[in-house]
């Protein structure tokens, strides 16, 4: 009997104390301010995004640098948490993570669970291109684009230019050649890809990626549904990155003209509507 | 593997279907047009290669060595990409304004097959007794006159048999057109499966359509061939 007794006392000690770890703080701000610690759930092999660096064995990239960003804004130090895709929004709901900085294309059905910041990258499907043939999506009217076999880029190009020609090769490296002699005016996918493909291309200084765009992927920092004062904070915070010019400064520093991605910046951190 | 689940629906009608009846349409317009002319070109072939004049015998066993050797593909790809280099800018820019991959893929189709198509024709030519054309010499002919009214047309007869195997062969290498972009059958069927991830349905159709339009082809060539022969006969 007694054994009984230690036994459910037992339970109900775990019970409670786990559910006193897992419960997550209800304001994340005051919990910060007082803990002087910012937990932030990042990718840790997604370059430039989240990568470790080979020479400090640490994690660096575009999401922790707003994140660093952040944490500086509060006064607290960085502890950095490798997440998965699977893995982030339970994390975050269990109180692991303060925030997830990992990648996070913002959608409708993902900000039923949780609360997205502002938009801090922008990306989605766009052109590689000669240089100065096109300025908008009507300069592709009625033309004809390469792309690889197999993607869904195919599908996306046919809904924003129906006139449009779809050549589908075998893979990118020949959708460019057709390029370069002038069989398709234009090859489409995701723009990580063709930034890769320019960045190899032999003549790249004829070619660009114009700012046009033809899918969107919004990425958002994440946060407790409901955590109403840390996600305005964190609001307030990447938009005065953007006045400043220091979320600019983050973004050449991994896509700019001196890596190896070359890409514009064709977005800029703003208030949603 | 054992959790597939089979949808026969979706390429039997609506959007899927109808790519896939593009697909055929092409395939059709490139394995016709290709047998017309690879026939056509295979005669000139198989005529110049069995010229008394040696340049011109010269020249057609160097088209029929270098197009027999190579691989389709590389064909392909050297029509699409490798003629940009010799082709002047102005007839480059003409071309990829047109729909330059569809010919490109005809003209290497084309090419290719002529040159077995053309080793058939020769073959049956040199069945025939070289008496026929001695006589025909003799009885005022030209060489060209000669071969257009005498030898091809019993040549012709007897190459019938091998000229099916060429053209079963143009119709189901005509979808090594897909990787230059042409929309044909396998590159629609393919598209399917990117779509849809219903690979084994859109391929199997693609399989039997290919199967149909390869007896269509033996039948109606079998029924040209049971015609002459039973004239040749009468005759």
């Amino acid at each position: 009997m007694k054994k009984l007794v230690n036994l459910f006392m037992l339970m109900a000690l775990v019970a409670v104390s786990t559910q006193a770890l897992a419960a997550p703080p209800a304001d994340t701000l005051a919990a910060i301010k007082k803990s002087k610690v910012l937990v932030a759930g990042v990718k840790d092999s997604l370059p430039p995004f989240g990568y470790i660096d080979e020479k400090t064995r640490t994690i660096i990239g575009y999401d922790i640098d707003f994140i660093n960003a952040i944490a500086a804004k509060l006064g607290a130090k960085v502890e950095l948490k490798p997440v998965t895709s699977a893995s982030r929004m339970p994390q975050l709901q269990e109180g692991n993570i303060d925030i997830i900085a990992a990648t996070m294309t913002k959608n409708a059905e993902r900000a039923k669970v949780i609360d997205f910041s502002h938009t801090y990258f922008f990306t989605g499907q766009k052109f590689i291109t000669k240089k100065g043939t096109v300025k908008s999506l009507k300069d592709l009217e009625g033309k004809k684009i390469g792309t690889a076999k197999g993607s869904t880029s195919e599908q996306n190009v046919k809904k924003s230019i129906p006139t449009s020609t779809v050549l589908s090769f075998d893979d990118y490296p020949q959708a460019f050649l057709a390029l370069q002699q002038g069989k398709v005016q234009a090859v489409t996918t995701d723009e990580a890809i063709l930034a890769g493909i320019l960045a190899k291309a032999p003549n790249k200084e004829q070619f660009e990626i114009p700012a046009v765009q033809i899918s969107d992927e919004p990425y958002g920092l994440g946060m407790r549904k409901g955590d109403k004062n840390f996600v305005d904070f964190v609001n307030k915070t990447i938009l005065e990155m953007e006045k400043s010019g220091e979320a600019k400064k983050i973004y050449d520093k991994w896509f700019g003209p001196n890596t190896q991605f070359h890409l514009q910046r064709n977005f800029k951190i703003v208030a949603d509507k | 593997m054992l959790s597939y689940q089979f949808d026969w629906s979706i390429i039997l009608s609506g959007k899927y279907f109808e790519w896939l009846l593009s697909g055929l349409k092409v395939t059709l317009q490139l394995s016709l047009a290709g047998i017309i002319l690879s026939f056509l070109l295979g005669l000139i072939v198989a005529v110049m290669r069995m010229s008394h004049f040696s340049p011109i015998r010269w020249a057609a066993w160097a088209f029929l060595e270098f197009t027999r050797n190579t691989p389709l593909l590389v064909q392909i790809f050297f029509w699409y990409f490798g003629s940009y280099k010799f082709l002047p800018t102005a007839v480059n820019d003409w071309l990829n304004a047109q729909s330059f991959e569809f010919a490109a893929a005809l003209i290497a189709l084309t090419i290719y097959t002529s040159a077995f198509i053309a080793e058939d024709i020769r073959s049956g030519v040199l069945s025939i007794p070289k008496e026929q054309m001695e006589a025909a010499r003799s009885a005022g002919f030209s060489y060209l006159r000669s071969m257009q009214y005498i030898i091809l047309p019993q040549a012709v007869r007897i190459t019938v048999p091998p000229l099916v195997n060429q053209f079963l062969n143009l119709a189901k290498n005509s979808s090594l057109a897909m990787t230059i972009g042409v929309m044909e059958l396998t590159y629609q069927a393919r598209q399917v499966e990117s779509y849809t991830f219903k690979g084994f349905e859109a391929f199997t159709a693609a399989t039997v359509v290919y199967l149909a339009i390869s007896i269509i082809i033996t039948f109606l060539v079998h029924q040209y061939n049971e015609r002459v022969l039973k004239l040749h006969k009468a005759a």
